[in-house]
């Protein structure tokens, strides 16, 4: 008898090891959303953590005021003076919305790259595990949100939704170590400079961008911004400022290290930016645009 | 009725996991230092010792499937390394007698073989690139110094939980 329970383990071992990495390959493929027995695991799993974490969020709040209560005073100090440059700003932006709003009518060209409509979240959970830099938000499918969507906080991007279920969905952020992690992002300089940024330096907590063209003149310190090319993300979100410059190793392009300009760190309330303008077709749906040259 | 508790008090613990990481400052010690709460594993295998292995297995199935679908997307891994290491426990408690002084040293010998196996298999699916010694130095010392200070905390109340929970099933 106990020769027939070693060999009945070694099957059971055997089987899951076999599941084992089926599972490991299943989702280590390039799908566009998760399967929908996932989406439901999700939902409920996320309906119990939305009501552990919410008072949990509460309270952490609470100590974070009185935190904060202790140098209102230098902040007040420091607002005061903000305020008065507000004013101004206030007035310039109405009228360049204005204009702006006017000379695209003129161009009939209403719709812009950089249109988005915020969908506010709250982040209920973190990955405990950290190894992958996901968290998970409570706002999923029912408000519009899909895939590869921009996620961002008042300061600037912060990562794109992997996966979405019914009312939960999944957020990578640009700190996590993903090949497939990539932001066509512009330097602001006199001229737009493109590039992708791509990967994350652990180390010295810097975004690299990289395929900046060689001849390009980047500055420390320029502002980059998302370019609203890569088909979903809308056009102008802040990503970070330059902080150093590299050759890559073929000396064709540069890299440079980018400073986030949102913290990855203890997030809370995020906003998904849903595009306004139509997104780039699954590829088997595109129409194929000729250009004919006109003959001379 | 009163066997609701063993679950709840299982969903209880999966979700203080995450709950900790609400409260823990992620940038704590610039982020030299990556601690992971494995407080759901010290539970399981609390339960295994205490309670009843096979449900113990059953639990590190059913939960490890909940953490892989919720939390990290890779399915499969906690799914099966969770039953793996409880049944390791249960052989390894079987020749050392089970006090709760060497429970200790198996529990954290339990969390070191759990972040191996995970970070064996995250630099093997290309999710990572720490070397191993960067894997040592930023999350394992710190991982097992976290659970450490659970596991003198709650020890005793986990025990008891436990211990009582085996009279309520008979």
């Amino acid at each position: 008898m106990p020769q027939f329970f070693t060999n009945k383990r070694l099957i059971i071992l055997l089987g899951s090891i076999i599941i084992l990495v089926a599972l490991i390959g299943f989702s280590l493929r390039d799908r566009a959303n998760i399967t929908w027995p996932e989406k439901f695991v999700k939902d409920v799993t996320g309906f119990g953590q939305n009501i552990v974490s919410k008072p949990a969020g509460a309270v952490e709040q609470f100590f974070d005021d009185i935190r904060r209560l202790r140098n209102t005073y230098e902040e007040n100090e420091k607002l005061r003076t903000h305020l008065d440059e507000l004013a101004q700003l206030e007035s310039d932006v109405t009228r360049l919305k204005k204009d702006n709003a006017e000379l695209r009518k003129v161009l009939e060209k209403e719709e812009s790259l950089a249109d988005y409509e915020p969908v506010q979240a709250t982040v209920i959970a973190r990955n405990p595990d950290r190894w992958y830099e996901l968290i998970t938000i409570d706002q999923g499918e029912s408000s519009g949100i899909e895939p590869d969507m921009a996620v961002i906080t008042a300061s600037g991007l912060v990562g794109k939704v992997k996966s979405t279920s019914k009312f939960t969905s999944t957020v990578q952020l640009l700190s996590a170590h993903d090949p497939q992690n990539r932001v066509s992002a512009i330097i602001q300089a006199d001229a737009a400079i493109y590039g992708l940024i791509e990967g994350y330096d652990e180390e010295k907590k810097m975004l690299k961008m990289t395929k900046i063209p060689s001849d390009s003149n980047v500055a420390k310190g320029q502002t980059v911004t998302t370019s609203g090319l890569g088909g979903v993300f809308p056009k102008g979100l802040v990503i970070g400022k330059v902080t150093e410059l590299v050759p890559d190793e073929f000396g064709l392009t540069q890299t440079a290290l980018v400073e986030p300009a949102a913290s990855f760190y203890d997030l809370e309330h995020v906003m998904v930016s849903k595009r306004a303008m139509t997104k780039v077709l699954p590829e088997e749906d595109r129409q194929q645009v000729v250009i004919e040259e006109e003959a001379l | 009725m009163k066997k609701g508790l063993l679950p709840l008090l299982m969903i209880a613990l999966f979700y203080s996991d995450s709950v900790f990481m609400v409260f823990f400052p992620e940038n704590a010690f610039n982020g030299i230092y990556v601690p992971v709460p494995r407080f759901f594993l010290i539970g399981l295998l609390f339960m295994s010792v205490f309670f009843d292995r096979n449900t113990a297995i059953k639990y590190g199935f059913l939960f490890g499937f909940l953490f892989d679908m919720f939390y990290t997307g890779l399915l499969g891994a906690y799914m099966f390394f969770l039953p793996l290491i409880v049944y390791i426990t249960s052989k390894l408690t079987k020749w050392l007698h089970s006090t709760l002084v060497i429970f200790f040293i198996i529990v954290l010998f339990d969390i070191a073989l759990l972040e191996m196996i995970i970070y064996g298999l995250n630099v093997l699916v290309q999710r990572s690139e720490a070397s191993f010694e960067q894997f040592v130095f930023m999350r394992l010392w710190p991982t097992l110094a976290l659970n450490a200070i659970f596991y003198i905390l709650f020890a005793i109340p986990l025990r008891n939980a436990f211990q009582k929970l085996k009279n309520i099933f008979g």
